[in-house]
């Protein structure tokens, strides 16, 4: 099978990246006015995660964090070397992690989805298997 | 080929082997690192989970409906057990034990309305009141509320209680049942809401609302009672099976 090409990769994780800090700052801005980010298609899911109390951390709303995980991700697309290629699998799987916690969260214990958290899940895991691919492929080897 | 020409491809064949040698080398360190940052990565994720299951409700996730209750009362002013704009010229009463089902089903299906169309725009104000009727755990559980409510909390608390209310004939109400209901209310201190809930004072109301309910000639909870420009004083409702008819008795009372 065809190894992707790192720059292909890069491409990717960039643009994916800066999807995700749109995603990230839409939530954290309609979160900072009291509200919630609107459901597509009406819908209470996204007020009911909103309002919920695993909605911030350590004072902060959580996509607060998420738009520093993005720019992170996008920073390291952008850079070459060995150095872009770890931290981008490294904050990338933190990223995962977190939000695998968060969609267990919104299923069994909010009881409500929100669709906004949905993509920003898919991003984050789109992200961690194009930063996985390119470490394990190309680390050591020249940029 | 020549002896020199065959010397140069072995020299040249070595020298590609050391490379593929030390960029081998290199990425093995590097794989290593990797799998550090896979390790470090994971204690991250866990002490970022640890962290918001604590900030979450208090460290306790067993609660049902914490995020429900959050919700439905967010951004409704609340004094002690009073839900609404304090100015509101018409006051509805609730006469409730908190260990009765009748109660939580009125919580749960009919008072919900009410607060979303007369008490969130303004138009009255709730006043949680404890009739304590079930048994001797409807005090502690009543004076429990009071002491949330002076800390802001109170119809968080209420809420929380009957959608975690356990049967009536059961003796659950101890102190780990209370506590975890404040924690989940989001009562900011636990040490000052105990010993407001144990003190004198606040058991003497709860004796005192009860009395006052028994006094409006009720002998059931939910009881209700309105109050406004239009009343003359205290009007008891009773129990009106319907949200429809708190309503109509709000806009009477006006």
């Amino acid at each position: 099978m065809a190894m992707p090409q790192e720059g292909t990769l890069r491409t990717i994780t960039t643009f994916v990246a800066a999807f995700g800090i749109g995603v990230a700052t839409y939530i954290a801005i309609a979160d900072s006015g009291g509200g919630a980010p609107a459901c597509i298609a009406g819908g209470s899911g996204c007020q009911t995660v909103a309002d919920s109390t695993y909605s911030h951390l350590l004072g902060a709303n959580i996509a607060v964090f998420g738009i520093v995980g993005y720019v992170l991700l996008l920073v390291a697309a952008l850079l070459r070397g060995d150095l872009a290629r770890m931290a981008g699998f490294g904050v990338s799987l933190v990223g995962f992690g977190y939000s695998v916690y968060l969609t267990y969260l919104e299923l069994f214990k909010i009881e409500a989805i929100c669709q906004w958290c949905v993509a920003s899940a898919i991003l984050m895991t789109i992200l961690f298997g194009a930063n996985a691919i390119r470490m394990l492929i190309y680390v050591g080897r020249p940029a | 080929m020549s002896g020199r020409g065959a010397r140069e491809a072995r020299r040249e064949e070595r020298l590609r082997a050391e490379g593929e040698g030390a960029r081998q080398e290199r990425r093995k360190r590097l794989l290593q690192v990797a799998s550090a940052a896979i390790f470090l990565a994971i204690v991250v994720v866990a002490v970022l989970i640890v962290i918001s299951a604590n900030e979450s409700s208090g460290g306790d996730t067993n609660l049902e409906d914490v995020s429900l209750v959050a919700r439905d009362l967010k951004g409704i002013p609340q004094s002690g057990l009073t839900l609404g704009d304090p100015k509101a010229k018409v006051t509805l009463y609730e006469f409730g034990d908190l260990k009765c089902p009748v109660c939580k089903a009125f919580s749960e299906e009919i008072v919900p309305s009410v607060i979303d169309s007369k008490v969130r725009s303004g138009e009255a104000k709730l006043e949680f009141k404890n009739f304590t009727i079930i048994d001797e755990e409807s005090t502690p559980a009543g004076a429990a509320a009071i002491a949330a409510g002076e800390q802001g909390r109170g119809w968080n608390f209420i809420e929380l209680f009957y959608r975690n209310q356990g049967l009536e004939t059961q003796h659950y109400v101890d102190d780990a049942f209370l506590t975890e209901i404040a924690r989940g209310a989001g009562v900011p201190d636990i040490a000052k809401w105990n010993q407001d809930r144990k003190s004198a004072a606040t058991v003497a109301e709860v004796e005192s609302t009860t009395k006052e309910a028994e006094d409006l000639g009720f002998t059931g909870t939910p009881s209700f009672a309105v109050e406004g420009p239009a009343t003359k004083g205290k009007e008891p409702l009773g129990t009106p099976g319907e949200a429809s008819l708190l309503e109509e008795a709000i806009e009477a009372a006006a």
